[in-house]
């Protein structure tokens, strides 16, 4: 499925509210579905889902991303090299500060914490329940995620499984491929909590937006 | 006298009804966490058949915790944490102060960690002079105002927001609004130079897994990632119960913990942690992770019959959430430091049997939590458990040996009617009656019949069927054989009518209030002599009937618990069926509509939950041309079976509290009267509504 072949969508679309339109559309895959899936769960918790066809996309929705949060540094975690570097030069031409592993633990946390906006990518996510798992052996990254009131994460299209129980083999393997230390942490939307009344607020230690960017090849 | 002992609790009672603001609040809190976690269960792939599996999990990896431990810790050691296990509080208390020495640590920041509540850590770490400071909001709040938890999952649910916010200002020195938005963007940046500066990061944690050494922390507010990442030294204290063996088994807790505490699947955040990773590159700070697993009562706990479930517990609130009593008091009278339901029985195993004793009264024994429980703990057991060793060393209070004893003064009752009709009429005899038994002065007593039913049975002139479809053997139990022996007779017409051969085995009444009030011993005597005479009749080919829920209840659920090894227990439990459950069964046909154009309302008693909820009653008045409505809460009317009838705060006055909004429920629903099956449930909504209450069945008899 590709975005330049359905007639008059420019090639990106930020919301999944016109999923319904597409439906029985030729050579979909299953993967689309997870996709969507995914998606409708993410921003019911609400978090907000983009589509890129390819990193030059992604880069350009995270540079705009960037722009809306008024952002004047962003921190970045491990992320692929085109994307980085395309991301990197968007930022320079916006004069927006990036910072990028590794990181030196003596700048540390206060780095990342100055930062508006964190990009970091997720290992693979769970459509069920509209979660995003990340893998890291540096907390330096991990906190990519945690400090900025902005979060951006990256998932490829065909890194999504379907249920909560599936990711437990895949958690299985991950830690048994990183034999010391590993932190794998799952991210189902902005932060939040209810702890006045039962009323649920966002944003109160964790981010208060996050944003997925899903990648398809392009 | 043994009644002085609750003299704190009837006056924190008293307290906590007096006071409507705070239970409007709470109520509705309560209501929201019951009504999202069903709606959430709507949606979940098998509703609730997850609890069946936690359950499953949570025995077998108790069965083998040993083995799974000494894993675990290896697993985690490999990956380069510390491990200690400490085998009570000030045992871990002590190491967490020696590892802070160590590092000259000046701030603690904590994620929320009930166990260390448990084991109170927080204050002598801050006598030793550090800075301890909660980031989780309802934690931190209570933190503030030196309170102990009012729930497990909310821990500041009966603060207001206007309280929190009075709360920020008076901490920051700067006046805080009150609106819930305000005040977290007062929170977030208050919290987040500590959570930058923090020397060690503390923790608790929700599951260990042993096959990677790894736990899992969960939170919504990403305080818990903040926490375990920032502080160069973590450490987590977690009790060795939550130990599972896989990934999977994991996977399970994490889901069924937040489903059931708030209707999420999962919390916004996980973190699954191993080992102890670098922050960046270079020389720092050398970073290291402790974990102390705790035992502080749990090895105990799992070698004692009468509490060792409890240890299946996830901690998710859901049993708190559903609880008709702490619903009105609210966790600091309901709780010594684990409030609710769950709270008693592990407060009896940690902090001693006495503390549980001061609120385990406030369980009224409706058996709500147990039906909510994701990892299907007989919670009323084990509180009636704790109840039961409280008693044997210091007796039963009166109001509940008088309850225990209903039977008999209901046998009484009927011995010396009319006369005792007169005097339970009587003011001063009232008086008396609530001062020397302690039966409230305030409750209208169904009256008692001179001609009970077993006798008017044992007369009765209609024959069996020569040739029965069926045998049925009827378990009467207290109300339809002393008060209502008509409602008796009826059933029996209705079953000899519809070709059933009718018995009355030998029988007492259910025992259940030996159950409530923990009587074990009692109870487990009544279940053994009910048992044998209906298996007696069960083996007979006979099926066993009783009108009375809290019977139906006994026979089925609570003597199979008290008779584990007793195959009788479990065939009587087999053979048992609701009254409308079984004339649905038996019932020939039926093409009049006597009850046409009548509105009912149905009640549907606490103890009819795990049995039908009520469904056949309503089911055969549809039939009969009815139109019936279900009005519920969603917790208990408030009467608990004979708990209602005890005078002041510990009974009738705590009762009138939990109904309150059921009453309103039903004056607001346009019915002409409320039906029920249940005889105790009856008083309570016909005093409670003014509205007229009938037995269904009595709807058809003639005046």
């Amino acid at each position: 499925m590709r975005a330049s072949s359905i007639p008059g969508s420019g090639g990106v679309w930020r919301h999944f509210k016109d999923w319904g339109n597409l439906r029985g559309h030729e050579g979909r895959d299953k993967a689309l579905d997870l996709v969507q899936q995914f998606s409708t769960r993410f921003e019911s918790l609400k978090g907000v889902v983009h589509t890129a066809s390819g990193d030059g996309d992604a880069v350009r929705i995270a540079l705009s991303i960037c722009a809306d949060a008024v952002a004047s540094a962003v921190a970045l975690s491990h992320v692929p090299k085109p994307f980085q570097a395309a991301f990197v030069e968007g930022c320079r031409d916006s004069g927006v500060a990036v910072v990028a592993p590794p990181y030196s633990n003596d700048t540390l946390p206060g780095a990342i914490d100055r930062a508006q906006v964190g990009v970091s990518m997720a290992h693979f996510a769970i459509a069920q329940t509209g979660t995003l798992v990340e893998v890291d052996v540096d907390d330096a990254c991990r906190i990519v995620s945690c400090l900025p009131r902005t979060h951006i994460c990256l998932v490829r299209n065909t890194d999504f499984v379907p249920e909560l129980y599936d990711a437990a083999p895949r958690l299985r393997s991950i830690f048994q491929e990183n034999e010391r230390n590993c932190v794998v942490s799952f991210i189902s939307g902005p932060s939040r909590t209810g702890d006045i009344e039962m009323k649920l607020t966002l944003g109160v230690h964790g981010p208060e937006q996050a944003h997925v960017i899903v990648v398809y090849d392009e | 006298m043994s009644d002085e002992r609750y003299t704190k609790l009837t006056e924190d009672i008293q307290a906590a009804i007096a006071d409507p603001t705070r239970r409007e609040s709470l109520y509705g809190c309560m209501k929201r966490g019951r009504d999202q976690r069903a709606a959430a269960l709507e949606d979940w792939p098998g509703g609730g058949a997850f609890r069946a599996d936690v359950r499953a999990a949570k025995d077998r990896c108790l069965e083998q915790q040993d083995e799974l431990m000494q894993r675990f810790i290896a697993n985690a050691q490999e990956r380069g944490a510390n491990v200690f296990v400490a085998s009570d509080g000030p045992a871990a208390i002590e190491y967490v102060l020696n590892v802070a020495k160590k590092r000259e640590a000046k701030t603690v920041s904590k994620s929320k960690s009930l166990t260390t509540e448990e084991i109170q850590l927080n204050e002598p770490l801050e006598e030793a002079g550090l800075r301890v400071v909660e980031t989780d909001l309802g934690e931190l709040i209570i933190q503030l105002v030196h309170e102990r938890p009012y729930h497990l999952v909310f821990p500041s649910v009966h603060k207001t927001a206007k309280e929190v916010a009075e709360i920020f200002s008076k901490e920051t020195g700067n006046p805080v609004p009150n609106d819930i938005e305000s005040i977290m963007g007062v929170v977030r940046s208050y919290l987040r130079p500590i959570f930058l500066e923090s020397d060690i990061g503390l923790t608790g944690a929700n599951v260990g897994v042993a096959e990677t050494g790894a736990i899992a922390i969960e939170t919504n507010e990403g305080n818990a990632r903040l926490v375990s990442s920032i502080g160069d030294c973590h450490i987590c204290v977690m009790g060795m119960e939550k130990i599972v063996e896989t990934m999977d088994e994991a996977m399970l807790m994490i889901s069924a913990h937040p489903l059931s505490a708030t209707g999420q699947c999962p919390t916004t955040y996980v973190t699954w942690m191993a080992g102890r990773s670098p922050m960046g590159e270079g020389d720092g700070q050398e970073r290291e992770s402790h974990i102390i697993i705790l035992d502080n009562g749990r090895t105990a706990m799992r070698q004692d019959e009468g509490l060792k479930e409890a240890l299946r517990c996830i901690r998710c609130g859901a049993c708190m959430n559903i609880c008709p009593t702490y619903g009105v008091v609210g966790g600091h009278t309901f709780g010594h430091i684990y409030p609710g339901p769950i709270g008693i029985p592990w407060t009896a195993a940690v902090h001693g049997l006495d503390a549980a004793s001061t609120f385990s009264p406030l369980c009224i024994s409706c058996g709500l939590c147990k039906e909510i429980c994701p990892a299907e703990i007989d919670i009323p057991l084990t509180i009636s458990e704790v109840k039961h060793r409280h008693m044997k060393v210091h007796g039963a209070p009166k109001a509940d040996r008088t309850m225990m004893a209903a039977d008999r003064f209901a046998w009484l009752g009927s011995a010396t009617a009319p006369l005792s009709n007169w005097f339970l009429k009587n003011p001063l005899f009232r008086r008396i009656l609530e001062s020397v038994a302690g039966v409230d002065h305030r409750r209208t007593l169904p009256p008692f019949s001179r001609t009970t039913f077993t006798r008017r049975f044992a007369r009765r002139t209609v024959a069996q069927p020569a040739a029965p479809i069926r045998k049925v053997a009827l378990f009467i139990d207290v109300y339809a054989n002393y008060n209502a022996p008509e409602l008796g007779m009826a059933i029996v017409d209705y079953l000899l009518r519809d070709g059933c051969d009718v018995s009355v085995p030998k029988q007492t009444s259910s025992g259940y209030p030996y159950i409530a009030y923990g009587d074990l011993d009692k109870a487990e005597a009544v279940a053994r002599r009910n048992v044998a005479s209906m298996a007696a009749a069960a083996q007979a080919g006979r099926d066993i009937v009783s009108p009375e829920p809290t019977a139906v209840y006994a026979l089925k659920k609570s003597y199979p618990s008290l008779l584990p090894d007793s195959e009788d227990a479990r065939l009587v439990a087999e053979r048992t069926y609701e009254l409308f459950e079984y004339l649905l069964k038996v019932q020939n046909g039926n093409d009049t509509s006597p009850l046409k154009g009548r509105r009912f309302g149905f009640h549907c008693s606490c103890h009819q939950r795990p049995l039908g909820s009520g469904m056949a009653a309503m089911e055969w008045l549809r039939g009969q041309g009815a139109n019936v409505e279900l009005i519920e809460t969603g917790t208990c009317c408030g009467m608990g079976g004979t708990f209602g009838l005890k005078a002041g705060a510990l009974g009738y006055d705590l009762s009138q509290a939990v109904g309150q909004h059921l009453f309103e429920a039903f004056q607001e629903a346009d019915v002409e009267a409320i039906v029920t099956e249940s005889s105790v449930c009856a008083i309570q909504l016909s005093e409670g509504t003014g509205i007229p209450v009938i037995h269904p069945l009595m709807l058809l008899q003639s005046p």
